[in-house]
């Protein structure tokens, strides 16, 4: 992970930095929030009293109080469509949803009422809402608690969808999510919260949306690729760097907005472009990327984009089965060399 | 007197919309609201102008009652563009006025619960003195969202109301056959909250359990469910035959009219006057509605952000 590329920051200025977890960096990011404005307060199960099944908010219902830092029942419906009206009623909720996969028993909040409040009602309205929803496989959590459904969110208009890869990007696009009027899908992939990195020190470190980063420069081949999908990327790259194929991989950091004029520069720079995604590989968002491009820059391709993706199955239980079915560094190698040849 | 005004104001509106629809079409789905006209305006008679309102689906009583003008309105229902929601939200369930606390009501009927409690979530966090309305019909007191919300209102004793409008009918499916208890209100215990049955037939009678119910939230003290027994004296929407009822009713023979028993407590001539300006208001805005410009097609790529 250390070498990956520092994250801009919109000071522009160069910034100190430490080595922070990505657990640890989304944590910082909703004290600095939650003490940066008053409006800002968290809701989701088990997230005060426990601190997250996961850890995210540990030591946040100390400082901040029950108030703030709210346990609720288990109550999906209420955690998102309770952050829609709290919203509506001039507070700025960031809440957790225990797993990703979760989306779907708040499905009507979600993809209704956060996505089409302000449009059904002629722009009265703002719904400045986070929902965090920690996302991917993570080692036998099985098929409802482990997908990848930030295609979903991308596909119904009106929701803003991050999906970060590093500790400095976990903390900065939260900032921004949490800064930004519309609603916001911050899809953390678990798999990654124990990783480490680089994260800038200054309370106003923010990564702006619709900002594609460039993981690792390359001259011959373009990856793009998010979450956890980015490391193995990187580490592919490494790979094949080594038998003399240069590959850029980049990681759009959100994909609503998608910085999709990063991505077409890259290829008409090296003319080859493979998608990697943890999410199932039928219409999936690599299939949204292959198509944008083809549509920008269909002559700047030197070969057919390829897409990398998990296996159109559920996921298993079984970690060494769960591993199967996504991409695996040398799936990416694999493809890579293929695709380097056509 | 204030009540009166503006349960008939309501009536003559429910009409022109009625008659419209019948001679002219329209380009979408009326839920008619006509017999309902008086819990509908009695309990938000209750509410203080900053209180937040979501409202149901029948009619549109709830936002005019609220402090709406008609023309909007109006021209939400026509699609033209001086509707509240310039064509985005047209039809019936829409109407929205950041202004006067009308929050908007969801499509899918029974998302106002949750949405409700958030709301109230805010005006306990901002400690604003605000209370949340949120009305809805029998029939959306079946969703799982009606529990999630109910639950954690009561438990963090949120300053929300909840106005039952029991009119017998979830479309076609009669209400004794769909729940397991004489009441909605019945169900109030479960969550530790009272539930309270008042005829919705009586403006007044709903504007009082209305206005303790709502100083009841404002005091922290929690959520009330107000059940108020009406019922639907039209199809579920304008051009439904409705082939699965008997007991069919005819919009002059409204049992219980809230109109005449309001009516009744009026002297005559004052009652003519109220009815003259009434009808002439509704008339003019329906005209004026009716005479504005449809939204322009490139409004339909505003208004998704911010």
């Amino acid at each position: 992970m250390t070498t990956m590329q520092q994250p801009a920051s919109v000071t522009g200025a160069v910034d100190s930095e430490r080595i922070t977890g990505y657990a640890r960096a989304i944590n910082e990011a909703l004290a600095e929030e939650l003490r940066r404005d008053e409006r800002v307060f968290l809701m989701g199960q088990d997230i005060g009293r426990l601190g997250g099944v996961f850890g995210l908010t540990k030591g946040l219902l100390e400082e901040f109080g029950t108030e703030r830092v709210r346990d609720t029942a288990i109550n999906e419906t209420f955690i998102v469509g309770g952050a829609a009206g709290a919203a509506l009623g001039g507070m700025v909720p960031v809440v957790e949803l225990q797993f990703a996969d979760f989306l779907f028993t708040a499905a009507d909040e979600i993809f209704h009422k956060l996505a089409k409040w302000r449009y059904m009602h002629g722009g009265q309205f703002t719904l400045p809402v986070v929902v965090r929803l920690p996302s991917g496989v993570v080692g036998g959590a099985g098929a409802e608690h482990s997908q990848s459904l930030e295609t979903i969110a991308m596909h119904v208009p009106g929701l803003k969808v991050a999906v970060p890869a590093t500790p400095a990007d976990a903390k900065g696009l939260l900032k921004s999510a949490v800064r930004d009027p519309d609603p916001v899908l911050f899809f953390e992939h678990k798999g990654l919260y124990r990783v480490k990195g680089p994260v800038p020190e200054s309370p106003d470190f923010v990564v702006p949306f619709g900002s594609a980063r460039v993981a690792r420069p390359g001259q011959d081949l373009t990856i793009v690729a998010t979450g956890l999908m980015v490391g193995r990327a990187v580490e592919a790259a490494e790979r094949l760097a080594a038998e003399g194929i240069d590959v850029e991989v980049i990681d759009p950091r959100t994909l609503v907005p998608l910085d999709i004029e990063s991505i077409v520069a890259s290829v008409e720079k090296t003319h080859r472009l493979m998608v990697v995604h943890e999410a199932a590989r039928t219409a999936g968002f690599g299939a949204e990327i292959a198509a944008q491009v083809q549509e920008r820059a269909f002559f700047a391709l030197d070969a057919p984009v390829w897409r990398v993706g998990g296996s159109d199955i559920p996921l298993p239980q079984d970690p060494t089965l769960e591993q199967a079915a996504i991409p695996s560094a040398d799936d990416i190698v694999t493809a890579a060399h293929a695709l380097a040849a056509v | 007197m204030e009540i009166y005004r503006k349960v008939v104001t309501v009536r003559f509106a429910e009409l022109r919309i009625r008659d419209h629809v019948e001679t002219e079409g329209f380009g979408g789905f009326w839920h008619p609201g006509i017999g309902q006209e008086g819990l509908q305006v009695g309990a938000i008679a209750a509410m203080r102008p900053e209180d937040y309102l979501y409202y149901a689906h029948r009619g549109l009583g709830y936002a005019y009652a609220k402090g709406m003008d008609m023309v909007p309105l109006f021209g939400d229902l026509l699609g033209r563009a001086v509707g509240s929601t310039r064509g985005k939200g047209g039809g019936t369930v829409h109407f929205a006025s950041a202004e006067h606390g009308v929050l908007g009501q969801g499509g899918t009927l029974g998302s106002n619960f949750v949405l409700g409690a958030g709301t109230a979530l805010a005006s306990q966090l901002r400690g604003d003195g605000r209370v949340t309305v949120v009305f809805f019909g029998d029939g959306a007191s079946g969703r799982g969202t009606w529990h999630e919300a109910a639950l954690q209102a009561s438990v963090w004793k949120l300053p929300v109301v909840w106005v039952c409008e029991n009119n017998g009918w979830a479309l076609s499916a009669r209400f004794e056959d769909q729940s397991p208890t004489p009441h909605v209100a019945d169900r109030a215990s479960a969550y530790g909250m009272p539930g309270v049955i008042v005829d919705g037939q009586d403006a007044l009678a709903v504007r009082d359990a209305t206005a303790d119910a709502i100083e009841r939230a404002r005091r922290g003290e929690g959520p009330t469910l107000i059940e108020a027994k009406t019922l639907r004296i039209r199809g579920h929407y304008e051009g439904d035959r409705q082939p699965y009822r008997e007991d069919q009713v005819k919009d002059d023979e409204i049992p219980n009219d809230p109109v005449h028993r309001l009516g009744a407590l009026i002297p005559d001539e004052q009652r003519r006057t109220i009815d003259g300006d009434a009808r002439r208001y509704v008339e003019e805005a329906f005209a004026a509605a009716l005479a504005a410009p449809r939204p322009d097609t490139s409004v339909i790529y505003e208004d998704v952000w911010a």
